[in-house]
């Protein structure tokens, strides 16, 4: 049943200044959008004032100096959306800034919606709210104060907050240490001036991605482009990449005590594999056999098996090489499961891995790229890092390199996976939470 | 074979609708180009429904909380296997959720639709429960419990309907408790099944690039069950009271959080639940919208952060409009926004503001047709509370300022009520 569905592909349109525009071929959805990245080294006297830029931007430009007033245009807009924030991705850190509205066939009377909705991402990131040299020192302080609060907040979600700090501890001394929002030192130093003048930098030196997607006219993207290159731009910056190797002499045992009821195990390993290099795919294969999916080692034997936990799963970190292994226990089931994690990794280092667990993988991975294709952010996250790290693979190559991985490609794959960190998130002796109104 | 086909040219789509001689509703939404194919399989039966008749006999029963989740989580168990590692055989990824009036059974897939299709049809209509894996299910159920308790923003939403709530089940954790769990049985759980596992109190939703012949075909093979009758479940009566106004906990968060909610006393169901629903959360983001002079002026006093949210959540069986987030102070804001929304009750909102924000909420419908799994999930939960997702467009355009008015004084002239948690 149903017919093929249609090739997603990605044609560059100009490439000038250290800026690449390109396009994205899909056309069956509802909305149009932009997306853009502007990306730097993950350093730690940079990270947290890169992360400060798009909340700024996102305050006010010159001609929406009010957020209410910038806001309501949007929703006069169809609920037109233009937002931005920072991520890293291995070692590299992207201030990123996008802009989407629904397609003109679905407005009222057919308007056009593209020019006007660029123009205010246009305007917010190149005429910000400035003065005395700096940034307008009222929004300056509101989102500095802001940025912090969400730095301390990482400790409120328990799940990712171990696993934080089981790569931070991993990464001791490694950019990838630094988070995507850097830290509350570092904002501290931070000043509307020494910002204002990271902003600059941002818009003229840092290497840029621009991806158009959805139904919009050569015209109204020429224009956009033509605004957008007229920012000035200066020397284009050189990023690093992010070293993936690293051999481990001595396992990290790291315990912390906090007032949860449920312990969270994290452990940390390096897999010595490069996002685009060959051994890439088998990498991915072996992931998801040992944790990826419900059919996984980790799934059967740590909840199915020993109903040890409700979720026990492995996460690869593509840029950094890293891989993950999470699960929420309770604390004196703590040793057990400890005991069959590992035992699942060395069954991948021994080959006892079943024929229906590679191929059930393999098929997950393949669900995964051509469902990725109905979705137009996670094409734009696809050739994103496609183009960061330099791979050409499309959507259709990859999904062949997957499919061509072999038993023998993942258990050599196995034998390079070292275990760097044991992180736990320990329950205080007397857990609160309960009843104490 | 009988069916009925609608294009709804707003969003451009077009919606199947069979009925299948058991009674139970099918669904299916053409996504031409998609690669993607979801299915769903829902009761409509949530954590809610714990006051009911067994089917079959005139014995009304009082069940654990968080049984209907725990069926759930069984239902996944075969005789022949957990359903999880077969549909995974397949390249498909299942999963299935409860909330506090349905339970739903679903997967995605890009290939072999048909066979995953047939699966997911087959299993929910056959549990198969012993003592032992009844047993065993304890164990994970428990520890997904113990996660929700570290849960800041679980928690604050929970106890908020604790506040909200005197007698109404919709204050219960949808999972139950530790020591709810441990009072269920195989026998407790097949009663619970074969109450609300009825086709007539089911419904099938089909999302992807497909085919209506085939997709109604196959369910026409699949479903051997027939209609045990009408559900006869109870709530109790709720007053319009709120159970308490304040509640507060302490937990390992960096700042308070706060959520804040008024019950809407009104039952309303079909077309009109739609648009009660739509007037209350334009009156909410008027009052409260990132483009609000409210929102504003507590983002500038350093009162709330990009955290901030609200919601109108309507259903047949009860209702609430709730918001909040990170605050230093949540006393102090609530007290604020407290004040805007008695002026809101008196003076309602103004033409052009509904007018702007009515636009806005019609470019999210339009949005939300961009991917399968939000179809199929909104067109299950308009179907199950009496209407339809493709009707949402008329809804817009019939919607007008004196209504949601009426609306905002029926609401928002009620009590609010508060729930924080503190750091430790």
């Amino acid at each position: 049943m149903g017919l093929p569905a249609g090739k997603t592909s990605v044609e560059k349109l100009a490439e000038k200044n250290g800026v690449q525009f390109y396009r994205i071929k899909s056309d069956k959805f509802k909305t149009t959008r932009i997306d853009l990245f502007f990306m730097d080294n993950l350093e730690r006297d940079r990270a947290s004032g890169n992360a400060l830029l798009p909340s700024i931007l996102k305050r006010g430009c010159a001609s929406y100096p009010s957020v209410t007033e910038f806001e309501r245009k949007l929703e006069e807009l169809y609920g037109a959306d233009i937002d931005g924030g920072s991520l890293k991705k291995g070692e590299t850190q992207l201030i990123s800034f996008h802009m989407s509205h629904i397609s003109d066939r679905y407005t009222l009377g057919n308007e056009k919606l593209f020019d006007e909705c660029s123009q205010l991402l246009m305007c917010i990131l190149e005429k910000p709210l400035i003065e005395e040299n700096g940034f307008k020192k009222s929004v300056f302080a509101k989102e500095r104060d802001n940025l912090i609060d969400y730095i301390r907040s990482r400790v409120n979600n328990k799940m990712r907050f171990s696993m934080t700090r089981c790569i931070e501890e991993m990464c001791k001394g490694e950019p990838y240490a630094i988070s995507e929002v850097g830290s509350e030192a570092d904002a501290l130093l931070l000043t509307p001036q020494n910002t204002l003048e990271l902003y600059r930098e941002m818009i003229q030196t840092y290497p840029a991605y621009v991806y158009i997607s959805g139904e919009v006219d050569d015209i109204s993207i020429q224009n956009f482009i033509d605004n957008f290159i007229s920012m000035g731009r200066g020397n284009i910056k050189s990023l690093k990449t992010s070293p993936v190797q690293k051999n481990v002499s001595e396992v990290k045992r790291i315990d912390e005590s906090m007032d949860v009821n449920q312990g969270k195990l994290c452990l940390g390993f390096r897999t010595q594999v490069d996002a685009c290099s060959p051994d890439y795919y088998p990498l991915v294969v072996y992931n998801g056999i040992l944790g990826g999916d419900t059919h996984s080692k980790l799934f059967q034997n740590v909840r199915e098996k020993a109903s040890l936990a409700y979720y026990a799963q492995s996460i690869l970190e593509k840029y950094k090489g890293l891989m993950i292994i999470l699960s929420g226990i309770e604390a004196e089931n703590r040793g057990k499961a400890e005991e069959i994690i590992l035992k699942q990794v060395e069954e991948m280092k021994n080959g006892n891995i079943s024929k229906e667990e590679i191929e059930a993988t393999k098929k997950a991975l393949e669900t995964g790229m051509k469902s990725m294709q109905d979705s137009q952010g996670s094409i734009v996250d696809f050739f994103m890092s496609q183009h960061l790290t330099n791979c050409t693979e499309d959507f259709d190559s990859q999904a062949e390199k997957f499919k061509s991985v072999s038993m023998d490609d993942v258990v050599r794959i196995a034998q390079n996976v070292q275990l760097d960190t044991v992180y736990f998130l320990k329950p205080n002796e007397k857990a609160s939470g309960e009843g104490n109104e | 074979m009988n069916y009925n086909t609608q294009f709804y040219e707003k969003v451009g789509e077009t919606l199947y609708e069979y009925r299948h001689e058991s009674g139970l509703k099918v669904f299916f939404v053409k996504k031409a180009g998609y690669n993607k194919k979801t299915a769903m399989f829902g009761t409509n039966y949530g954590s809610i429904d714990n006051v009911f008749k067994v089917q079959g006999s005139d014995r009304e029963i009082e069940v654990p909380d968080g049984i209907a989740h725990f069926l759930e989580h069984k239902l996944f168990e075969q005789k022949d296997g957990n359903m999880l590692d077969k549909f995974s055989r397949l390249g498909a990824s299942p999963n299935a959720f409860t909330s506090f009036t349905q339970t739903v059974y679903y997967f995605s897939c890009t290939d072999l639709f048909e066979d995953n299709f047939r699966m997911l049809l087959d299993y929910v209509q056959n549990p198969w429960l012993t003592d032992e894996n009844v047993e065993k299910e304890k164990g994970i159920i428990g520890q997904e419990i113990r996660m929700y308790e570290d849960n800041a923003e679980w928690r604050v939403f929970f106890n908020l309907l604790e506040c909200l709530y005197v007698k109404h089940p919709a204050k219960l954790e949808i999972a139950g408790s530790i020591e709810s769990i441990s009072k269920i049985t195989k026998e407790l759980l097949y009663d619970c099944y074969h109450t609300f596992y009825t086709p007539s109190n089911m419904i099938v939703v089909v999302v992807g690039d497909l085919e209506p012949e085939g997709v109604f075909s196959i369910v026409d093979d699949m479903i051997k069950f027939k209609d045990r009758g009408k559900v006869e479940k109870r709530y109790p009566d709720e007053p319009e009271e709120l159970n308490s106004e304040y509640r507060e906990q302490k937990l390992s968060v960096s700042m308070p959080l706060f959520y804040m909610g008024i019950k809407d006393n009104k039952r309303v169901s079909g077309a009109e639940l739609l648009k009660r629903r739509i007037a209350l959360s334009i009156a909410l983001n008027d009052t409260m919208g990132r483009s609000s002079t409210l929102y504003n002026r507590l983002y500038e006093e350093g009162l709330i952060n990009d955290s901030f949210r609200f919601e109108a959540s309507l259903d047949q069986a009860f209702g609430f409009v709730a918001w909040g987030g990170q605050s230093v102070d949540p006393k102090k804001t609530a007290e604020i926004i407290s004040g805007v929304l008695k002026e809101l009750a008196e003076k309602g909102i103004d033409e052009k503001s509904f007018t702007r924000i009515k636009k806005s909420y019609q470019g999210m419908y339009i949005r939300s047709f961009n991917s399968v799994d939000t179809i199929a999930r909104e067109v299950m939960d308009t179907c199950f509370n009496g209407t339809s997702y493709f009707d949402v467009g008329k809804i817009y355009e019939e919607l007008d300022v004196s209504y949601t008015n009426n609306v905002i004084r029926e609401v928002f002239n009620n009590k609010a009520a508060l729930s924080v948690i503190n750091p430790l």
